[in-house]
């Protein structure tokens, strides 16, 4: 070292700052500034957190699994924890800022899962990609809610979507089938939730939207009715088969139609019921109206059987109301001697009568005396030719006495009557049986039996038996259907009927019906030759009843229930469960084969996170079966319907997209798998 | 670096240039008497100590480390597959490989990618402070980090190499991607920034440290 350093230049002391301070200091100072920039923004674009509260919370992970509005991810759950007494899940969801302002109490929040209905397959991206929450809202700001309870399930009516609103009721014997189609005129207008039980248990009701701009037929004067299922009656009119449609017979549905005119518009929130047929139905308008029916009384001189309460009251064949009450009543006072007369108490609705406006009460009966000063009177007439029961006309009488209703008479005012019309039963006597002879029950059998023939021959058909992992189920149901009691009854009913027609020939061989008619026969020349003309087609008909090819339709019964169990027993369908099983373990391989690529290759990261993947597989498919067996079922439940064995119904085709889907999937993975086993060396470089 | 003589130097042997009056031109190493402000030879700024030398390790040293935070915080590699995707972070990453028993790779990523740069934070920072300050230590030993630190700069990228081969490869549309994640930025631009740092040091401050 040497002594004393050679005197250096010593630089001027002062030097401007610009020379003292390095220009570089600008970059860390830019780069502060860039990071509290970007934290500040990241913290005020932030949007707020909410909690929406779940009975479970089956594949809902925190971080992972994302909130959608509209199919559009608009927030992510940052946090699973329960509630304090674990009754329940918590979901913390961090939401987006420009949508927060719209969760207000109107916002419904349900996690979507894969599911199968009769309306087709729906959430099939959730099994590979787990379930995500589905946030539904109005479209309308409002006061921000932080906390919410989530659906069980997506809910029937979206907020904010178009539609009218309703409850309907279940009366009687109806059974509400939840989740159900409602028909107007067969086009599907509307859909049913899931049917509740009243708090008191004393009926079922389930929410319904009606779409726009169907709500426009909905007023108060509709009437809603079961159409699922199918009627099958014998009347005067000959024999019906009626069903609404065949995905309604099978599905279920619900109808509706409005009988009446003049109704006022349905609101949001109004309850209706739910009858368990169109007949039930077109009734209740009747019975059941806002306006109170106007009661009077009738009194009949004759005092004849057949008259009973609920029976019809017709004007001009149009039935506007019924007889609620009926009683002999004996008044020497009134009536000067000691016969006993029938009082009849008619109830009759206001808005039958085609009053303009407004109808009530008083204005109903203003309108009855107008019209009995013109001639009006009531009578007794025969209700139906089979039946033999009896209504109550208002017919218009030009040559009776005048008269006018009695409107001091208690309880009610008083009708005048005029002669029955009951003699008509023995006129038509022949005509009668006449119908009863040409009723269609042959055909209509040879119908039954070409149906099932049709079922038998569709069920036996190749195309069927070669796809019975779509139709295993299917064919379940094809006999719990044919099975049913419905169908069992079949038989039975036919025998019912022909019981009543036998009765009813009976009856009127039996009743003073054909005695008067024998009497009437005497009476006459013209008509003495109609008695044995009579006879013979009482035998005809006897003969014909005998003849009814009850048997063959069980016989066919029968060869259906067959087929459908050879169509089970075919090797595929056997095969099934194997084939079902043959691809699980395809799939088990995938997974070992991507757990081994993993194990080959996990010198790096990116197979770490492949291995992520392949156990996630692994749960998906542990939800695989339960899938499969959920579609089983819902396709058991479904498919009864002839139309789903067509190959381009779009619940097969769903089913089958589905499926394809799936295995396509299931491919790809192991496609993936084998290309980094063959090659792991382009993933070994690096973590 | 004047070393002078040709055996292995001793503390007593060390001699500066400033100590006996030179001054070498940084660039091409022709040695000018002190005070010449200029190389004419290459035109490069001559001068014999640089002062602000400190501020530029010091800036570019804090740049460095403020693009190490972010670069520890976002995810390095974002795996997408048909099923799921993944974002790791680079200690992620380590407790992931060393959660599957990798614990080889889970070390060179250790050392690559934390070991490595925070120790050469804290070397530039110890052979900066101990210049200006001054220092018991040795300057030979000082000396000798400071060229590891210039040394090892380089490798500190090999996580970056690796996230961009892997982006390069593994791009198979919707069945697997790989994609580099914010941090892969950060991570190389605090290695860029902290061997900016570790040049801007003018290794001849090592020398006058011992000496105060
Ligand atoms: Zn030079």
């Amino acid at each position: 070292m040497s002594a004393t350093p050679p005197p250096v230049p010593i630089a001027p002391a002062r030097r401007s700052w610009v020379e003292r301070i390095s220009v570089v200091w600008v970059v860390p100072i830019a780069a502060l500034l860039i990071a509290l920039g970007v934290a500040w923004s990241s913290f005020a674009d932030r949007g707020p957190v909410i909690e929406i509260t779940f009975d479970t919370a089956a594949g809902v992970a925190a971080g992972q699994t994302e909130l959608h509005y509209r199919d559009v991810v608009v927030g992510l759950v940052e946090d699973v924890r329960f509630t304090d007494d674990l009754s329940a899940v918590i979901a913390v969801v961090r939401v987006e800022q420009d949508v927060a302002p719209f969760i207000d109490s109107s916002a419904r929040f349900w996690v979507v899962r894969p599911e199968v209905t009769t309306q087709g397959v729906s959430g099939l991206d959730t099994v590979l990609n787990g379930v995500y929450i589905e946030g539904s809202w109005d479209t309308a700001a409002g006061e921000p809610r932080r906390a919410f309870v989530g659906l069980t399930n997506p809910p029937l009516i979206r907020p904010g979507e178009p539609g009218l609103e309703l409850g309907l009721r279940a009366v009687g014997d109806t059974v509400l089938n939840g989740d159900t189609p409602i028909f107007f005129k067969g086009v599907e207008v509307g859909r049913m939730g899931t049917a509740r039980i009243s708090r008191d248990g004393g009926f079922t009701i389930a929410e319904a939207i009606i779409y726009e701009p169907y709500d426009q037929l909905i007023s108060d004067a509709t009437r809603f009715w079961d159409s699922s299922g199918f009627t099958f009656s014998i009347g005067p009119t000959g024999a019906e088969l009626d069903f609404t449609s065949l995905a309604s017979l099978v599905g279920g549905g619900v109808t509706f139609d409005t009988f009446v005119s003049g109704g006022t518009p349905a609101q949001d929130g109004d309850v209706f019921d739910v009858f368990s047929n169109d007949a039930t139905a077109r009734a209740s308008v009747f019975n059941a109206s806002d306006v109170d029916p106007l009661e009077v009384s009738v009194i009949f001189e004759e005092n004849v059987a057949g008259l009973a309460a609920g029976a019809s009251v017709d004007l001009n064949g149009l039935r506007i109301g019924e007889v609620t009450n009926l009683n002999g009543i004996v008044d020497e006072a009134r009536f000067g001697d000691r016969r006993v007369r029938l009082i009849v108490t008619l109830a009759i609705q206001p808005a039958r009568l085609g009053l303009p406006d407004d109808p009530t009460e008083a204005r109903a009966l203003a309108f009855l005396q107008e019209r009995v000063a013109g001639g009006l009177r009531a009578r007794l007439a025969t209700a139906g030719l089979l039946t033999g029961g009896l209504r109550v006309e208002l017919v218009n009488d030009p040559e009776a006495e005048a008269a006018e209703i009695d409107l001091t008479a208690t309880p009610f005012p008083v009708l005048p009557a005029t002669e029955s019309d009951i003699t008509d039963v023995t006129v038509t006597a022949e005509g009668v049986l006449s119908r009863i002879s040409d009723l269609p029950v042959e055909e209509l059998l040879n119908s039954a039996i070409d149906f099932l023939n049709a079922g038998t021959a569709l069920v036996a058909d190749q195309a069927l038996q070669d796809t019975p992992e779509e139709l295993q189920a299917l064919l379940g149901d094809m006999r719990g259907f044919v099975g049913s009691d419905a169908m069992q009854n079949v038989p039975v009913l036919m025998e019912a009927a022909l019981q009543r027609i036998e009765a009813v020939a009976r009856q009127l061989e039996e009743d003073r019906a054909v005695e008067r008619l024998i009497a009437a026969v005497d009476a006459t020349a013209a008509a003495a030759a109609g008695v044995p003309e009579l006879v013979t087609e009482l035998n005809a008909l006897a003969a014909m009843a005998s003849e009814l090819p009850v048997e063959t339709l069980i016989t066919e019964l029968t060869d259906l229930v067959d087929a459908a169990e050879d169509v089970i027993d075919t090797d595929d369908a056997r095969a099934l469960p194997g084939s079902l099983a043959q691809a699980l373990a395809e799939l088990q391989a995938t997974l070992s084969e991507l757990r081994e690529g993993g194990a080959v290759a996990n010198a790096n990261a990116a197979m770490a996170s492949a291995r992520n993947a392949a156990d996630q597989v692994a749960v998906s498919v542990q939800d695989l079966p339960r899938l499969l067996e959920r579609m089983n079922e819902v396709l058991a439940q479904t498919s009864t319907t002839l139309q789903s064995y067509d190959q381009s119904s779009d619940l097969n085709r769903s089913a089958r997209e589905a499926l394809r889907d799936l295995s396509a999937a299931a491919d790809a993975v192991s496609r993936l798998a084998r290309a980094i086993e063959r090659n792991p060396n382009s993933l070994l470089i690096g973590r | 670096m004047q070393v002078v003589g040709m055996e292995l130097p001793r503390k007593e042997d060390i001699v500066t240039a400033r100590d006996i009056g030179v001054v070498g031109c940084q660039r091409c190493t022709k040695v000018w008497p002190l005070g010449t402000t200029r190389c004419t030879r290459c035109g490069a700024r001559v001068i014999s100590r640089d002062r602000l030398a400190y501020q530029r390790v010091w800036a570019w040293w804090l740049v460095g480390l403020i693009c190490y935070i972010p670069a520890n915080l976002y995810p390095m590699l974002e795996t997408r597959t048909l099923i799921a995707s993944q974002a790791d972070t680079i200690i992620g990453g380590v407790l992931t490989l060393m959660g599957h028993g990798s614990y080889g790779v889970a070390l060179v990523i250790f050392v690559a990618s934390v070991l490595i740069p925070v120790g050469k934070f804290l070397a530039i920072a110890f052979l900066a402070i101990s210049a200006q300050r001054g220092t018991r230590s040795p300057s030979l030993q000082r000396m000798g980090l400071y060229e590891i630190v210039e040394y090892i700069g380089r490798w500190s990228m090999i996580d970056v190499f690796v996230v961009a081969i892997l982006s390069a490869l593994v791009q198979l549309n919707a069945l697997a991607t790989v994609t580099p994640g914010p941090a892969a930025l950060f991570f190389g631009m605090s290695v860029i920034f902290t061997m900016l740092s570790a040049q801007s040091f003018d290794a001849r401050l090592i020398w006058d440290a011992e000496r105060r």
